[in-house]
């Protein structure tokens, strides 16, 4: 299971790009209902528990704007990366 | 609670905040693949020396890339690399730029580089097309493709730069889409490791000027095209000639040992002094 | 061709060339990338053996482009470097010769000129790129030119042209030509220790967006590659970081105008020149193996009890505009002799004609320096 963050500023939108919308194996991001402040719609998640953290959206983003990561499970964020 | 940032991004400078490639542009993917090389091998920025040409894959390093950096003149960054590679022998010399840049002005540098056998990592991003001056025809554009210089149509035949590449004496030759960055993460951390040239073609989408010219479309629909059409070097080895028409062939094509020529100056050198 | 390690101390019968390649290795070179081509090969040639020997680095590139890219390259991380070749190469070279100007890149082109246009004839020398060599890139820009004119001067001009590209960083040309590269003289080649040699300012680090890399017309320490300076280094117009900016007109007003600056400002530690004019009716104005002519016919022209005077240019560039102005109010006559059909002549005319009338006198035929009893001959009717 993956926990997603899309960081809307540096996206450059679903309608010229959403490669993670086409990669996404299990079909979880859609085209956001939202501009970002450069114009471009980014995507959202709909149902973030179905992620499988394959991180295929994370590394086919041309742009760094959607981070796929292990899910905390209380502790701190720090030493959840540590243990990775 | 969401991630601060990207894990790659501390790899770059902190002023560039958007890089400057076209929505959907494969540019971002080797970006990523490039990176995500570096930090598996548990490199660092300084380790590294980056030359960059002129066209929109030279925008890779520069200025991302929070590392030594030098934007050359349109096909040089081979031969600057050259130099670089000389003096700081110690340095991984690290090449990005486009196939009009390296395999068009500057395909003479690109073979005798692979020549001599020089200890440097191309990354060569081959889009298909000129790209940044506005979709003009490229030694890689598919024959009969109407571009903007070939309003009639491409009359010429296109490289296949691997092979070309291959056949000037590279010690590691590989070919990926951008519809294969995790490959191609482990083909540049090859690349990166052999001593010797080593050259990572990345057939990468250009929905801007190449999507338009082909008329695949869209960034999407370009990696489709990847998807359908790519056949691993092990499996069309095994394919009829025919079979393989309109195919991209991907896959490690080289990977050999060989002497090469910075090692191969230190040595010579050391037997100087002791004479 | 000499064998040792390291300085070739000792009075030496030496080619021009192969004193050229001597006070490269003199004066610290330890990186040169060159392409073969006549008359300027046995400088490369020599390297070939010396620089290796000295710890140094040479490559035969591919052709003159890949040359000079290599070794702005190598400049860049840290070593002493140049190229060697002829006019043709020059040309060729001219694009990359801008992206050393735009990237204040310390270099040496030794240029072995030959008579052209096109191929010409490579085996005689003619002083076909003195216009070339400050002019033939795109822009505007300024570099720098000395002209040798004896085999001690290839040693000791090329010595000056490794401190003065460290100093300034920027391309310096050792303009020699075919006569002069291939002549054999007497060299002096001193002990090691009596070379004054000149090293770039290196930065001493710091955050790339906060330092000043560039632009600082008293020369911005450069931050070489391979130490974590993590440098910025484009053609493209940038600020003083080295970062782009195609679109602030300031930044582009001093992208142009600082490195220009930076070589005007010192023009009077740069410019060379020898004088020998006192009382002269006219003066001979020539550089570079010329002057050899020029010197012989002053003295057989004062010798006949005729006021003639020399003034020799050892810098072509930044152009000696002073220099010649003086000589110009101090005489009637300004002669010039070039062995071209007047290359510098316009320069030393804007210089001069306000106060001098000015003369030129190629040689009797181009690519053969001039006989000095033919310049004698016109210092005789211009003094009727």
């Amino acid at each position: 299971m993956g926990k997603i963050t899309i960081f809307r500023e540096s996206c450059k939108g679903v309608e010229d790009c959403g490669i993670c919308i086409f990669v996404c194996p299990k079909k979880i991001l859609v085209e956001s209902d939202e501009m970002n402040p450069a114009g471009y719609v980014p995507p959202e998640v709909t149902d973030e528990v179905l992620c499988t953290n394959c991180q295929s959206c994370m590394i086919y983003c041309p742009d760094f704007a959607i981070v796929v990561e292990k899910p905390v499970e209380g502790g701190s964020d720090t030493e959840e990366a540590e243990d990775d | 609670m969401s991630a601060d940032t990207h894990p790659l991004i501390k790899y770059t400078r902190s002023q560039v905040t958007r890089t400057s490639n076209c929505p959907g542009c494969g540019n971002g993917i080797v970006i990523q693949a490039i990176l995500r090389a570096i930090d598996e091998l548990g490199l660092t920025m300084d380790d590294f020396v980056f030359v960059a040409g002129i066209g929109c894959a030279g925008w890779i390093p520069s200025p991302l890339f929070a590392a030594d950096t030098l934007h050359t003149t349109h096909g040089r960054p081979i031969a600057y690399a050259t130099g670089i590679k000389m003096a700081l022998p110690h340095k991984r010399v690290f090449v990005a730029s486009g196939d009009g840049d390296l395999s068009a002005i500057g395909g003479n540098h690109l073979i005798h580089a692979a020549r001599r056998n020089i200890d440097l990592t191309v990354v060569l991003v081959n889009n298909g097309i000129y790209g940044m001056t506005g979709g003009q025809t490229a030694p890689t554009t598919p024959r009969g493709l109407t571009t903007v210089t070939s309003p009639y149509g491409n009359m010429e035949h296109p490289f296949d730069i691997s092979s070309l590449v291959a056949a000037a004496g590279a010690s590691f030759v590989a070919r990926w889409t951008t519809y294969h960055p995790r490959q191609m993460t482990k083909s540049i951390k090859k690349g990166i490791e052999k001593k010797g040239f080593a050259l990572i073609e990345a057939l990468s989408q250009c929905p801007v000027q190449y999507g338009r010219a082909s008329k695949l479309g869209k960034a999407v629909d370009i990696l489709k095209y990847f998807k359908i059409s790519s056949v691993r070097i092990s499996k069309a080895l095994t394919m009829e000639p025919s079979e393989l028409e309109g195919k991209l062939i991907v896959g490690e094509f080289v990977d050999i040992d060989k002497p090469e020529l910075s090692e191969s100056i230190s040595l010579m050198r050391k037997q100087i002094e002791g004479e | 061709m000499i064998k040792g390690k390291g300085v070739s101390t000792g009075t030496h019968f030496m080619m021009g060339n192969v004193a050229c390649a001597e006070g490269a290795i003199a004066a610290g070179c330890r990186f040169s990338a060159g392409y073969p081509i006549t008359p300027a090969s046995e400088v490369f040639n020599e390297l070939c053996t010396r620089l290796p020997a000295a710890g140094g680095t040479m490559l035969q590139m591919e052709d003159e482009i890949s040359a000079v890219c290599a070794a702005i390259g190598a400049s860049w991380s840290g070593l002493k470097s140049m190229t060697v070749t002829s006019g043709p190469g020059i040309s060729l070279m001219q694009e990359n010769i801008g992206f050393a100007v735009a990237t204040e890149t310390p270099l040496v082109i030794v240029d072995v000129q030959r008579l052209g246009p096109s191929t010409g004839v490579p085996s005689v020398g003619l002083a076909g790129d003195m216009v070339q060599v400050s002019r033939g890139s795109h822009g505007d820009y300024q570099i720098i030119g000395l002209c040798p004119e004896s085999p001690q001067e290839m040693f000791d001009l090329t010595i000056r042209a490794f401190n003065l590209a460290e100093q300034y960083r920027v391309p310096v040309f050792v303009l020699a030509d075919g006569f002069v590269g291939h002549m054999r003289e007497r060299v002096v080649i001193p002990e090691e220790k009596e070379i004054v040699l000149a090293e770039r300012k290196i930065t001493q680090g710091g955050e790339p967006m906060t330092r000043r890399d560039f632009l600082d017309t008293d020369v911005a320490p450069m931050p070489v590659f391979g130490r974590g300076f993590k440098a910025h280094v484009t053609s493209s117009c940038h600020d003083e970081r080295g970062m782009r900016n195609l679109s602030d007109p300031e930044v582009m007003h001093r992208y142009i105008t600082a490195p220009i600056q930076k070589i005007l400002r010192h023009r009077d530690h740069i410019v060379e020149v020898e004088a020998d004019y006192e009382g002269a009716r006219i003066v001979l104005v020539s550089y570079g193996t010329v002057s050899r002519s020029a010197r012989s016919a002053a003295i057989m022209a004062r010798s006949e009890g005729l006021g003639v005077g020399t003034l020799r240019l050892k810098t072509a560039w930044p152009f000696p505009d002073k220099e010649v102005r003086q000589a110009a109010e101090s005489a009637a006559y300004i002669l010039v002799l070039e062995n071209n059909s007047g290359q510098l002549l316009p320069y030393i005319k804007a210089e001069s004609a306000h106060a001098s009338k000015v003369e030129f006198l190629g040689p009797e035929i181009l690519g053969q320096i001039h006989d000095p009893k033919y310049i004698l001959a016109r210092i005789r009717e211009l003094m009727k």
